[in-house]
């Protein structure tokens, strides 16, 4: 009989699942709310629609990101670094730093055959995360979607001296005020994050190859701005979101077996796909 | 209005010694004295840590107010938000020591309504009759603090007692200049009597300071074997409780009773040892605390490390001490109490620099880590940056690089908050990224790294 293996990755701005056996069957990307517990019950229903599979059918289920103790269905808890690592390993095998750029934090990883080996972490300041990008694009009339590709067509970026969000969105309106090119300003915003991404990560000693996951890699103007920084090329999975939720799927998935070749029972969660709020 | 917070519930702390769980008690104690003190009409002097004038102002029975701990205690009790707020309003920089902003929050009150703020934490901070800073390279604050303190309390007089020691460079020898930095301590020192002599008419006994000065000698030697008996798997005590253990060390040196507290934790840590009483009864990674104060509000964080089965053997926060017959000179020797003081300072300050000099690309901090690491055979380092200790905490990440590249590339955490001001510290992101450095530290284990 067939196992499944389900990964929920509920981060501070989106929440993705997946559903895999040898490989991905199904994954689903929605906005996070406020209600996380009811959200991770709903992507969690859609991504098995999708994969048409009955809950009951899965094996065992790991949940991550910031949300993940509001997972009422997971069977196990692990942190993102860890998830975000084994995800990136599974898909790119070859890179030994990751830099993830999401809604609300960025990270450094450093992989050995895998695993974790250090970290850094910047979850005190919106500077350096996809909120910076958000709160600037809104200030500047644009589509988030829109920055990367009007990026690509600035002549001179822009310098953003002010590292603070709120600051920097005030100086990017009134750059526009002079008349500076859009393009320019917001190639200016992209090196403002990925200095600020590159010094945190350079704590570690970032080696070659490097990936860029979260929702900043959907941003070729910031991909290619963290290029410039870095001097080289970054490898960037088919879709950068879902890594952490592969990662969370495949560590189930490694639990299981040592526990099957160990002849271990493994402590399970209650296995009710039901909704639950805040207030129960 | 400031004025009218009120501080946040805060549970106890669980401690592993009975020895720690004493501390509190012990400084709630000390502080009333000092109020009590200051209606009785005793002396009572503003004071430093580490600022090797202790048994000097004990020989003179001169009150110190700790005034860094009563800091601390405030940000323990997450009561420091309205003194700093205080402070802020005199427009002095919330990225000052906030120590140093609580303490002057807490005077410029006291000072306008004339007796103490508003139920102060554990009865206020007494104020002084005099403030004695210090010159030296341990922090800006020591000589600065009480000057602004004059602001509100122009007629108390400060000495700053300048306790320089030499600065290490891989290319000389510190001892060809150690006598110059002795000298000039001695006679910061001298001049340190003098005030005090001026200022409390009494006269300095100097048979009793050389007691006290030979009593300090010996507690640094109980301290140090003390905290070495925590090299023991299971360790039978961690940095948590040394936070509150370090209270004697650095608050009452040249006491019997510090001397007693550690003879205490000495014989309490060899029955653990003996019963095999671990911090947590099964250790899975030994940790070290590498550097930085800790934030006193957060102290639970310690028991969160030991709820994921890690342990802090040792840390380099608040060892404040050396044994002294490991130092190279002997200072059962130097029979001048003043000049004994000096040596025993230069000399702390100075212990690591000839192993810095051994390895190439080394630094003092660095090889006390590296001793430390191995030592306590540590898997891991966790550092704290306060944000707003500069002088001491600027550092840790160059510190951190540099044992990794003459050392080995060991696991490592950096946590981001402040000693005193809650306002910088978040517990969902502090124990998220607790959890992950203990995912970390369990991959590079099953590495067998």
């Amino acid at each position: 009989m067939s196992q499944y293996f389900a990964g929920i990755d509920l981060g501070s701005t989106m929440t993705k699942a997946v559903i895999m056996n040898q490989a991905v069957l199904a994954s689903v990307i929605g906005p996070t709310g406020p209600e996380h517990r009811k959200l991770a019950n709903r992507v969690m229903e859609e991504a098995l629609t999708r994969a048409k599979l009955p809950f009951a059918d899965i094996t065992y289920v790991v949940a991550t990101g910031y949300g993940r103790i509001n997972v009422p269905f997971a069977d196990k808890q692990i942190t993102e670094i860890s998830c975000h690592a084994r995800g990136v390993s599974y898909l790119l095998p070859e890179v030994k730093t990751v830099i993830d750029i999401g809604g609300q934090d960025s990270k450094g990883i450093k992989l050995k055959d895998g695993r974790v080996v250090d970290f850094v972490m910047n979850d005190k300041c919106a500077a350096g995360t996809g909120r910076f990008l958000e709160v600037t694009a809104e200030g500047l009339g644009v589509k988030l979607d829109d920055m990367g590709k009007l990026a690509l067509t600035a002549k001179n970026a822009v310098r953003i001296s002010n590292t603070c969000t709120v600051f920097a969105t005030q100086e990017v309106v009134s750059k526009l005020a002079e008349g500076m090119p859009l393009p320019d300003i917001i190639a200016g915003l992209h090196e403002a994050i990925a200095a600020r991404v590159y010094s945190m990560v350079g704590r570690l000693k970032i080696e070659k190859e490097v990936a860029l996951t979260g929702g900043g890699a959907k941003d070729i103007g910031l991909v290619k701005a963290l290029e410039t920084k870095l001097g080289y090329s970054v490898l960037v999975p088919p879709e950068p979101l879902l890594t952490g939720a592969i990662g969370a799927a495949l560590l189930g998935k490694d639990i299981v077996k040592e526990a099957e070749k160990k002849g271990e029972t493994l402590p399970r969660s209650e296995r009710r796909l039901t909704e639950a709020t805040f207030f129960t | 209005m400031t004025e009218e917070k009120k501080p946040e519930e805060k549970k106890k702390r669980k401690t592993a010694t009975e020895a720690a769980s004493k501390i509190g008690p012990m400084v709630k104690a000390t502080i009333g004295g000092t109020v009590q003190a200051r209606e009785e009409g005793k002396p009572i002097a503003y004071s430093f840590i580490c600022c090797c004038y202790d048994e000097i102002i004990r020989a003179m029975d001169i009150v110190p107010v700790w005034t860094e701990n009563y800091a601390g205690v405030c940000g323990a009790k997450r009561d420091a938000q309205r003194f700093l707020e205080r402070a802020e309003a005199e427009n002095f920089s919330r990225s000052l020591c906030t120590y140093a902003l609580c303490g002057l929050g807490f005077d410029a009150w006291r000072e306008e309504l004339g007796e103490m703020p508003p139920e102060p934490p554990w009865g206020g901070q007494a104020r002084p009759d005099m403030m004695l800073g210090s010159g030296q390279m341990l922090c800006d604050p020591r000589n600065k603090w009480y000057q602004a303190a004059q602001h509100y309390m122009p007629d108390i007089p400060v000495y700053d007692a300048g306790a320089p020691w030499p600065p290490y460079e891989d290319d000389y020898d510190y001892r060809e200049v150690q006598d110059y930095y002795v000298k000039y301590i001695v006679e910061e020192l001298k001049g340190l009597v003098k005030f005090l002599e001026k200022h409390t008419g009494r006269k300095m006994d100097w048979d009793r300071l050389s007691e006290l000065v030979d009593l300090a000698d010996r507690t640094w030697n109980l301290i140090w074997e003390t905290y070495e008996l925590r090299r023991a798997v299971p360790t039978p005590m961690g940095t948590g409780d040394a936070m509150n253990t370090m209270v004697p060390m650095v608050f009452m040196m040249g006491t019997q009773e510090a001397y007693d507290f550690y003879q205490e934790l000495n014989d309490e840590l060899k029955h653990k040892i003996a019963n095999k009483e671990g911090v947590i009864p099964d250790e899975k990674y030994r940790l070290i605390w590498g550097g930085g104060l800790p934030s006193w509000f957060a102290l639970s964080d310690f028991n969160y490390f030991n709820s994921k089965g890690a342990v802090f053997p040792v840390e380099v926060t608040y060892r404040m001490v050396e044994a002294i017959y490991h130092f190279d000179i002997d200072l059962s020797k130097i029979t001048d109490p003043l000049e004994h003081i000096a040596w025993r300072w230069v000399k702390f300050w100075t212990y690591w620099y000839d192993k810095a000099k051994k390895r190439l690309g080394s630094h003092p901090d660095v090889e006390r880590l590296i001793q430390y690491i191995e030592d306590y055979k540590i898997d891991g380092i966790v550092m704290h940056e306060a944000f707003s200790c500069r002088s001491w905490h600027v550092g840790l990440i160059w510190q951190l690089n540099l044992l990794k590249k003459v050392y080995k590339d060991i696991p490592s955490l950096i946590l981001e908050s402040d000693i005193v001001d809650i306002s910088s510290y978040n517990e969902a992101d502090t124990r998220a990224r607790i959890d992950t450095f203990i995912d970390t530290l369990e991959a590079v284990k099953s590495q067998g790294r």
